[in-house]
């Protein structure tokens, strides 16, 4: 029997996504851009014009903590204005003019509201930086949906959101399971769990999985636990600490990099998961690991988002709070995202289009194949690892080197 | 390659008492949601208006992930107490069979024959 071309391909047995909060691709990876021009980043950002005219360059100014207060606004109208620019004609083109118009109804304060175009140099992000660069940096990821956080989750647990744009509780409307659950009632069984970061943290996924199914969460320490032993699940989902709070284990503050939480927390949150998972040897040749953002957070990116095959529900304009009902015919705006493994090449780009449906569409198609029902969205969204057998399309395989690297990053977490 | 340093952040960073964001609010609200399903054996005597910072947010919300698991694993527990006696379950069924039939003319003729064909699908317990 020959060896494999694919063996990391081949071989691949766990999948876990880390969903960290609310920044763009502009702004976190957006720097990278600058050293190569094959990264559609800052090197191609447009300037915004902010409510006096004045037209505002992207600087590499980002701070930590403390500057994107308030919390900039993310919900549907408002992401409205900063794609549209503000325009409200029915034939309307996309933008991306409105991110400083946007930011300045929040506190009326014209120099604060450009610091909506700030982005992170390379060196104040090392461990995302570096885990872009040396493995595969999506960057066509956009956010499912132009609107705020538990909508766009939604669509990585589910593949839809059942018709929500906005932060009201999703209800299962459809017979479209969770990913968790699919994969748990498949035959033969698959394995699979949310990990939350602690119990005060607890999840973003309440109303159905949490109150129904606590049996599918687990905390981080048992993700730790579950790495070091060997015992982690087919797929997993790690959710970050969402609230700065005291616990036995002394103050916990909040990793998701929300605004206004520090990013470093995050950046530490992201190397001890990347670490942990490479301290284990068989889980490191074995596992892809998926880091990516919920959505943009308010925050500026300059890629227009496409289109998209329309989901089966319609959000009216009450429910989106503009003028128009909504389709969910187009995506949100860019946010990071990046995958890892060691049989990844050094410094692969993807430009194909994902969102976050093509969470659910790649673990359903990697672990149990044809599977139905699934939304619209789901069934034709791009998918990140191709699936076993002759549905697999080589091409887009980026699980590809036919040996396993030996010169992956480490970081002293 | 060198092992890349991460920094840590400072210990400003944390402060509990930061006003909860609009997230931490709806994570409350959909908390609440779920808590009011709870037996009130179950339920905080928190009221969720009344929580404004990141650390009333986490007090509420640990104490509700809690109860919501506590509830799923005591009726785990009273399930598995209840499929854990099966003889019990059996003298119940063996007493039904040893009732008289009643003796309408409808029954009698309908159960002879229908005795007769249980006769043979019961012995396949």
């Amino acid at each position: 029997m020959p060896d494999s071309a694919t063996p990391g391909f081949d071989g691949l047995e766990h999948i876990v996504v880390l969903m960290m909060e609310n920044r763009s691709f502009d702004h976190m990876l957006g720097s990278l851009g600058l050293d190569n021009p094959n990264i559609n980043g800052i090197n191609n950002a447009t300037d915004s014009p902010d409510t006096t005219g004045a037209v505002v360059q992207p600087q590499p100014l980002a701070e930590f903590q403390g500057q994107l207060n308030p919390d900039p606004d993310h919900h549907f109208p408002a992401v409205d204005l900063q794609i549209f620019g503000g325009n409200t004609d029915p034939n309307r083109t996309a933008n991306m003019q409105g991110f400083i118009k946007s930011y300045f109804n929040q506190q009326r304060d014209v120099a604060h509201s450009q610091k909506i175009v700030y982005y992170f140099s390379k060196d104040n992000l090392p461990v995302l930086t570096t885990l872009a660069s040396e493995f595969a940096l999506f960057q066509c990821w956009f956010a499912s949906i132009p609107g705020p956080t538990i909508c766009n989750r939604a669509f990585a647990h589910y593949g839809t959101s059942f018709g929500r744009v906005d932060m009201n509780p999703v209800y299962i409307s459809e017979p479209f399971r969770s990913i968790y659950s699919r994969l748990i009632n498949a035959s033969p069984k698959h394995t699979s769990k949310l990990y939350y970061y602690d119990v005060p943290s607890s999840t973003m996924e309440i109303v159905n999985i949490l109150q129904n199914q606590p049996e599918l969460f687990g905390t981080f320490e048992q993700f730790l636990n579950d790495c070091a032993n060997g015992q982690l699940p087919d797929y997993s989902f790690i959710e970050p600490n969402f609230g700065d709070h005291e616990s036995d284990g002394g103050a916990q503050a909040a990793n998701d990099q929300h605004p206004d939480h520090n990013v470093q927390a995050g950046e530490f949150f992201i190397a001890q998961i990347y670490m942990a998972i490479k301290r284990n040897p068989s889980l490191w040749t074995s596992t892809a690991l998926l880091i990516v953002y919920d959505e943009h957070g308010g925050i500026y990116d300059h890629v227009v988002p496409p289109s998209c095959i329309a989901d089966q529900f319609t959000a009216t304009a009450n429910d989106t709070g503009t003028n128009f009902d909504f389709h969910f015919d187009r995506l949100g705006v860019r946010v990071p995202a990046v995958l890892v493994s060691p049989w990844i090449p050094q410094g692969a780009i993807v430009n194909r289009t994902f969102d976050h449906a093509s969470i659910p569409a790649t673990v359903t198609k990697f672990f149990l194949g044809d599977f139905s029902p699934r939304s619209p969205r789901e069934t034709t969204a791009n998918v990140f690892i191709e699936p076993k057998g002759p549905q697999a399309n080589l091409n887009n395989n980026l699980l590809s080197l036919a040996a396993i690297r030996t010169n992956c990053p480490e970081f002293d977490v | 390659m060198a092992i890349i340093h991460v920094p840590r952040p400072p210990m400003s960073a944390f402060n509990p008492n930061r006003e909860a964001s609009a997230l931490l609010r709806t994570q409350v609200e959909h908390m609440h949601i779920a808590e009011r399903r709870l037996p009130e054996r179950y339920r905080t005597k928190i009221y969720v208006n009344a929580i404004q910072t990141e650390g009333e947010v986490a007090a509420y919300i640990g104490q509700v992930t809690t109860a919501i698991a506590q509830a799923h694993q005591d009726a785990a527990r009273k399930r598995a107490k209840l499929t854990a006696r099966p003889g019990s379950m059996l003298k119940i069924a063996a007493k039904s069979d040893s009732r008289p039939r009643s003796k309408s003319k409808s029954s009698a003729v309908g159960n002879n024959s229908a005795a007769a064909r249980s006769k043979g699908k019961s012995k396949s317990k």
